[in-house]
């Protein structure tokens, strides 16, 4: 602007010097007369136009027209542009690790009540986007649970609170971390400090709490909201050892679980899984799985036999196998306890079942596992002790159980120190209370009274990550950061050691709870730890001075301790010289005092009420840690199919008696409180129990979880230094109204359909083909070539425990949506991989198996040809693919398919609230509204290992490119890989004879094929595979 | 030899014709008109609101869903084209076989069929989940590569059929009433009703080349129409047949399918019918109870060809050995929608065996019962084929149920208002019945040597 003002001011100058003579040059006379006339022809002299001749005539001149029109249509054009309006910067000092479009991999680790996880933390432009299992790990070995997935979910949560808050009357104010910092050393000043938190698997943090201690005169007490307490004490009782052992599947031939679901929520059940389904691959021996149970639970559905027996009926079947093996039998050493036999005396009259497997038992003495276990039960010292009894009997201490070279580490809350606290807070002993990784006002169930107790204490000082049920109550709310916002070790197993690595800046003005405490106490004037100025310095230091140097110069220990940390970074997980995972332990003297103990106190005990009710806990919600993810909330419980509520399960036997539909309100009580629940009716459940699964109904934890069903720890009772979560006598009745479960299946039984195919041992290992109805098909044209890659994809029925890990793995990779519970009543779900679950035979007493469905990627998809606009449409690797941006959403693809497989956004299911949207994966498309969705077979993964392959200049190794599903699933069920590869894994797997497709007779030929699903039992209850009566040929 | 019964009554003469016909067009509607224009016109601005709110929020507020994912939309469809069917049968088919007593009712029956396939030619486009890119299921020349349509489709088809279908019989009915337009113009009093029937009527002066003309482009059409009655509902029930569901892959479903519409197309002829002689009663004398009876001869011959398919279906799924087809068709019958099946058999088979009745079949307030009871027959026959296939097919786990919403009932309630409010419109702007046809069968039946 300035230039063009001075040139204006130019030529005012010159103007006012045009005087007469004044020009120094001129042309004409006229010109240097300044004569009017001539300067009017000069100034026009070059402005006119041929179609503008007068200069007054209105309208637009034709050049004048073509210049505006152009300048209008470069300004429109440059409209369409899609530079932002704000202003971007790009990476000017780019991180050198950070390339945009490509993830980064972090190791790291995850503890997930006492379930410990390696993890690999896969970063998208430094934000954590989805967790995968660290195949090295010895605690997972590359399986991860749906509940590990759904931590990542939890990270974004738009419910955490984003600062520290202080209660003011019933407000919480934010407030500075540095002043709150002062404000709480000076109440911890006034002593009388106790700490509740959960479990502790780290040294590192437990050396940090002593220092605290130390400060402040603190007492530390321990309790989780999965309590297995009763496991330690009972090897404590018996052994003199207070332990959680780790229990060897892997080497056990015959597994008998007693209500314990090894597979779905008992002790690090994704571990189990693994165990279990390496001795279901049918290349070596296999095992047995003999369960009882009252409720149906996933192990219970995957058992070789099972038996329904009451919760409070264990005792006796325990005691009772004991009295075959050892009175009966005269088996083992202890036939010649008297003392021992004595107090078996009363369990003389087992039934035949019993019977059968006390010989089955014995027969495989030191190569079998007994397990007890429910809720309950693993707080129940006496059950513990004498299921350890049995297996000491059988010879499996040290062999199927590892107490002694590595067993798991944690598991050192119990109830008895809450009783501690309890009776500490009474007598006004505490004055600060600090509670951390547990929330104490939603997992203590209400008899205990907790609440009450919280009122008592002067402040306290709550850690979580939200104003929940128990920062509600609090004084402080001094928000820790995300696990993956922070630092952090944990020993999952003896030896055994996982770092856990921060992944992205904390999000909020949070601070880590190790961090939290160096403060505190530093500013108390602990000089110990006034050296380090964070937990991180803490930690390496820690990690320097213990792990570091014990184990000099073993593994990555061979040089400086900086290597040691690098190569610590990259691994995840250390394991240190001594640590023995595989080899035997020896046994361990018992204490059979202990077992006296125990069997006389089992014996008093007895239930009054008309029904036994089990509180039990759920894969997806488990204590309800979790609970207001909404992955988890839509996560259908793998046996009952149900999700976004809890409901009290009840037999064939109690409906048909009751006169009961499902989704009808019952009112269950259990001495004075009742609650109001929906009912679920359960085939295969003991017609004497009812079952409420524990972790719904929260009141305070978010948008999601607030509301959804009933907090069924309310019906827990408290008695003789326990939790009563199972055998609680209660009444039903039926009270007014129903509701619709949000159940994601819609029919329960295979119709004699060929869909599973099921069969015994012995009938496997004469035909392994069995039970396979094999059509005739034959077609007019000629098989599909396909010249490169042919992806396809093998899951193994036989290993599929129906964990349904894989569905929130799926929906973690795919940014697949949650609809909520009215949507899924309405057949809305999303997944894109979902566990089917049948039934066979009786209802009374059914079998069950599990089958993973997701796109078969048929070669004669009947979808591709059904498209009215080929939007979907076949690649050359035998992909169905899907093409978003063409669909219009006619869904004549989705009724034409006969797997039932593909997904429609009914909605916009795009906008979730930030910072969810976070959470989403880069690499695969949101669906906009209207638009069908379906499995890809992880095509972005296949096309990013493709380029990788292609920039590194290799081939394409088998094993490159794992999907979502398969890579999640900790019993390796699912091989995805290269059907043109004959030594592929895929290949291998399909070439097996007990290999089948899905409707095979419809002759889409899939490229996900099923292998049979293998028994080991005499008979399978109900039909098996294909009803061949019928059936086209 | 029996005397032929006359098509006309009243003894009229030619000008009687012209001002009963004309009547219609040239006055101004009564009260009772403007109520029920009222009523449809309300009934149609709910219905846009609908399908506004569906177009905005998206079709998840139907009932649709997995495994049905065809739901109200499709079976309202299927349940308007196959109205349509009947007035292009009329005007086209009775045309050729020289049936003469259809030229009464002929025009108001295209006309229905015109509103009808318009009303239905929506639903597929507002039933995609994205409605704004519907116009790719066209094939046109495009800047995507250019990217076409996939004419393996049976949806494809579809549009070309109904496109076929509405553009032929837009064309048919518009020639016929060119000469009807020429006599309003010829008879109207004001500029503008000149202007307007002047250019509608396409300079036709009814010289002998212009009725030539006519004549043989009349004709040419009729036989252009007539297959479309067949093919038409033929490809819509391709989007069945073609697909491998069981219950929607069998071979009958194409002559199931015409000879449902033509029964549907009668039933809603009928109701139209009675309806127009309620209103206007000088219609009565063309469009008399031989007419009705006709009709209600065919509404009984066609619900027993509907019936036989029926029974037929089940032979066949029996036959076939397939357990899946034998389940799909015991579930229709005895399943979760049993009552959607048994209404469907009790409206379309059982109820029209009342016109085996002479005295029934000539009774306005039975046949209009019966044309009701055959209307919602008609729209359970889709609602069981495209639903209870659906919700129960080949993998127990993905069972599901339908359940209607606000919006789906909307929709289909919403629709006749569309049908109706054009229905109306269209009996006061156009010659509800065709001048030109009706004044040369005016001599039947009152001529002695009629047949020598």
């Amino acid at each position: 602007m300035e230039r063009i003002d001075q040139t204006q001011k130019d030529s005012n100058k010159m103007s006012t010097q045009d005087e007469v003579g004044s020009n120094k040059y001129w042309l004409s006379l006229e010109q240097w007369r300044n004569d009017p006339e001539f300067k009017k022809a000069a100034e026009d002299e070059f402005m006119t136009s041929p179609l503008s001749e007068d200069k007054n005539q209105g309208g637009w001149a034709r050049r004048e027209f073509l210049k505006l029109m152009g300048a209008s249509m470069a300004l429109t054009t440059f409209g369409c542009i899609r530079r932002p309006v704000q202003k971007i910067i790009p990476y000017v000092n780019r991180p050198e690790e950070i390339i945009p479009g490509f993830a980064n991999y972090y190791s790291s680790s995850f503890v997930d009540g006492n379930e410990g996880f390696g993890l690999v933390v896969k970063t998208r432009e430094g934000r954590p986007i989805k967790v995968e299992g660290l195949a090295n790990h010895p605690a997972n070995q590359g399986g991860l649970s749906a509940r590990a997935h759904a931590h990542v979910l939890n990270l974004y949560d738009p419910d955490r609170a984003t600062g520290p808050m202080v209660k003011k009357g019933n407000d919480f104010i934010e407030k500075k971390w540095d002043v709150l910092d002062d404000e709480i050393v000076a109440q911890l000043r006034k002593g009388k400090v106790a700490v509740l938190k959960s479990s502790s698997l780290s040294d590192t943090e437990d050396s940090l709490m002593d220092q605290f201690s130390k400060t402040f005169g603190a007492q530390i007490y321990s309790y989780d909201g999965a309590d297995y307490s009763g496991i330690t004490e009972a090897q404590q009782a018996a052994y003199g050892n207070k332990v959680m052992p780790r229990y060897r599947l892997e080497d056990a031939d015959y597994i008998l679980s007693l209500g314990a679901d090894i597979l779905g929520t008992y002790i690090t059940p994704t571990d189990y899984n693994r165990q279990y389904a390496v001795r279901r691959k049918l290349n070596q021996s296999m095992n047995k799985l003999v369960v009882f149970e009252g409720l149906l639970s996933l192990t219970g559905s995957n058992a070789d036999e099972r038996h329904q027996v009451r919760p409070s009926e264990y005792k006796n079947v325990l005691l009772g196998l004991l009295h075959e093996i050892i009175v009966v039998g005269g088996n083992s050493s202890y036939a010649r306890d008297e003392k021992v036999k004595k107090s078996l005396e009363a369990y003389a009259n087992s039934s035949d079942t019993v019977k059968a497997v006390a010989h089955e038992l014995w027969a495989n003495k030191g190569k079998s596992l007994v397990l007890v276990g429910g809720v309950h039960a693993a707080q129940d010292k006496n059950l513990q002790i004498v299921a350890q009894f049995l297996n000491e009997v059988l010879g499996n201490d040290g062999k199927t159980i590892d107490a002694k070279n590595a067993p798991l580490k944690g598991f050192t809350g119990s109830v008895s120190q809450l009783a501690a606290l309890k009776t500490k807070i009474e007598n006004d002993n505490v004055t600060t209370l600090i509670i951390h990784g547990i929330n104490p006002a939603y997992s203590v169930p209400k008899s205990f009274n907790f609440v009450d107790l919280l009122s008592k204490v002067e402040s306290v000082i709550y850690t979580g990550d939200r104003v929940d049920e128990t920062g509600a109550l609090s004084s402080v709310l001094a928000p820790a950061n995300h696990a993956m916002e922070d630092w952090g070790d944990a020993e999952l197993i003896s030896g055994v050691h996982s770092i856990q690595q921060p992944t992205i800046r904390p999000l909020y003005d949070t601070r880590g709870f190790q961090d939290s405490i160096l403060t505190w106490a530093t500013k108390a004037g602990n000089g110990e730890l006034s050296n380090y100025s964070t937990w991180y310095e803490y930690l390496r230091a820690y990690w320097q001075n213990h792990q570091y140097a014990k184990n000099r110069g073993f593994g990555i220990a061979k040089g400086d301790f900086e290597e040691f940390w690098q190569g610590l970074l990259q691994e995840g997980v250390f394991v240190t010289s001594k640590t023995n995972l595989k080899s035997t332990s020896g046994s361990r003297a018992f204490n059979t005092t202990a077992l006296t103990t125990a069997v006389s106190d089992l014996s008093s005990e007895s239930i009054s009420g008309s029904y036994e009710l089990e509180l039990y806990h759920t894969s997806g919600l488990r204590e309800g840690t979790l609970a207001n993810v909404s992955w988890l909330q839509e996560f259908p419980d793998p046996v009952t199919k149900i999700c976004w509520d809890n409901y009290v399960t009840v037999s064939m036997k109690t409906a048909h008696d009751m006169h009961l539909e499902e989704g009808d309100f019952m009112k269950v009580t259990v001495g004075g409180e009742s609650l109001t629940v929906p009912v679920h009716i359960q085939p295969g459940q003991e017609p004497h129990v009812l079952g409420l699964a524990l972790g719904y109904g929260r009141t305070k934890a978010g948008k999601v979880a607030n509301g959804v069903g009933v907090k069924a720890s309310d019906l827990a009772t408290f008695s003789n230094g326990k939790f009563n979560f199972a055998g609680l006598g209660a009444e039903l009745a039926q009270v007014e109204g129903s509701t619709k479960l949000a159940n994601m299946q819609g029919h329960h039984s295979m119709e004699g359909r060929q869909i599973v195919v099921e069969a015994t041992l012995d009938q496997f290992k004469e035909n392994p083909a069995a039970n396979i109805h094999k059509h005739k098909i034959f077609s007019m044209w000629s098989e599909h070539k396909y010249a490169g890659h042919k992806w396809g994809m093998a899951i193994d029925l036989n290993s599929c425990t129906g964990c349904a890990a894989c569905m929130i793995a799926c929906q973690a990779e795919n940014n697949i949506t949650v609809v909520g519970k009215q949507y899924v009543t309405e057949g809305r779900i999303m997944h894109w991989i979902r566990l089917d679950r049948y039934y066979t035979g009786s209802p009374n007493d059914p079998g069950v198996v599990h089958m993973p469905v997701n796109c078969q990627h048929c070669e004669n998809a009947p979808c591709e040809s059904v498209c009215p606009v080929a939007a979907t449409t076949h690649d050359d690797e035998g992909l169905n693919d899907m093409t978003y941006n063409r669909c219009v959403g006619t869904r004549y693809c989705a009724n034409n398919c006969p797997y039932k497989v593909r997904r429609f956004n009914w909605f916009d299911y795009t906008g979730v609230e930030k910072p969810l949207n976070m959470a989403y994966n880069p690499e695969v498309t949101v669906r906009a509204r209207g638009v069908m969705e379906k499995c890809t077979l992880c095509n972005n993964r296949i096309k990013q290992e493709k380029h990788l392959a292609t920039n590194e200049g290799r081939i394409l190794k088998d094993g490159d490119i794992q999907t979502a599903c398969e890579q999640s699933c900790p019993t390796k069920a699912i091989t995805f890989g290269d059907m043109n590869d004959k030594n592929s894994r895929v290949s291998i797997a399909k070439a097996e004879k007990r290999n089948y497709k899905l409707l095979e007779e419809l002759n889409a030929v899939p490229s996900v094929s099923y292998l049979t699903k293998v028994r080991n039992t005499k008979n399978l209850k109900g039909h098996s595979g294909a009803d061949h009566g019928q059936g086209g040929h | 030899m029996i005397k032929r019964a006359p098509l006309i009554l009243g003894n009229k003469s030619l000008k009687d014709i012209t001002d009963d016909i004309c009547e219609m067009v040239e006055t101004p509607p009564n009260g009772k008109f403007l109520a029920l224009l009222g009523v449809s016109k309300l009934l149609f601005l709910f219905y846009i609101f609908i399908m506004g709110a569906i177009v905005w929020y998206g079709m998840g507020l139907m009932g649709v869903n997995s495994p049905v994912g065809w739901g109200t939309d499709i079976v309202t469809f299927v349940f308007w084209i196959g109205i349509g069917h009947a007035g292009t049968l009329i005007s086209a088919v009775l045309f050729l076989f020289r049936q003469k007593w259809r030229t009464s009712i002929a025009r108001t029956a295209e006309a229905m069929t015109v509103f009808a396939v318009m009303t239905a030619g929506l639903f597929p486009l507002l039933h995609t989940g994205r409605p704004w890119i519907s116009y790719w299921l066209f094939p046109y020349p495009n800047q995507r590569g250019p990217l076409w349509v996939n004419f393996r489709s049976p949806l494809l088809w579809d549009v070309f059929a109904v496109s076929t279908y509405a553009t032929v019989s837009i064309v048919f009915w518009y020639i016929g009433l060119v000469p009807d337009l020429a006599t309003v113009r010829d008879r109207a009093k004001n500029k503008i009703r000149k202007a307007v029937y002047g250019a509608l009527s396409l300079g036709w002066r009814g010289t002998a080349r212009h009725w030539n003309h006519y004549e043989m482009v009349y004709m040419l059409l009729a036989g252009l129409a007539t297959p479309l009655v067949l093919s038409v509902h033929s490809i819509v029930s391709f989007d069945f047949a073609v697909a491998n569901l069981p219950g929607w892959h069998t071979t009958i479903f194409p002559p199931y399918f015409v000879a449902g519409a033509i029964f549907s197309g009668f039933g809603m002829v009928v109701t139209l019918m009675v309806i127009i002689r309620e209103a206007v009663p000088k219609f009565k004398d063309y469009i008399t109870m031989d007419h009705m009876e006709n009709m209600n001869k065919i509404i009984l011959t066609t619900g027993m060809l509907v019936g036989y398919a029926y029974g037929s279906e089940f032979f066949i799924a029996w036959y076939s050995g397939s357990k899946y087809e034998v389940f799909a068709f015991t579930n229709r019958a005895f399943g979760p929608y049993w009552w959607a099946y048994w209404t469907m058999v009790t409206c379309n088979v059982v109820i029209p065996q009342v016109f085996w009745f002479k005295a029934v079949r000539r009774s306005i307030p039975a046949m209009f019962v019966v044309s009701i009871f055959v209307n919602i027959g008609m729209w359970f026959e889709r609602f069981v084929i495209t639903v209870t296939s659906l919700h129960r097919d080949f993998l127990p786990s993905s069972w599901g149920m339908f359940h209607f919403t606000f919006y789906d009932l909307g929709a289909i309630f919403g629709s006749f208002g569309m049908f109706f409010t054009f229905f109306l419109i269209y009996t006061r702007v156009l010659p509800a019945i065709s001048i030109a046809e009706v004044k040369p069968v005016l001599h039947v039946g009152y001529e002695e040597d009629d047949h020598e």
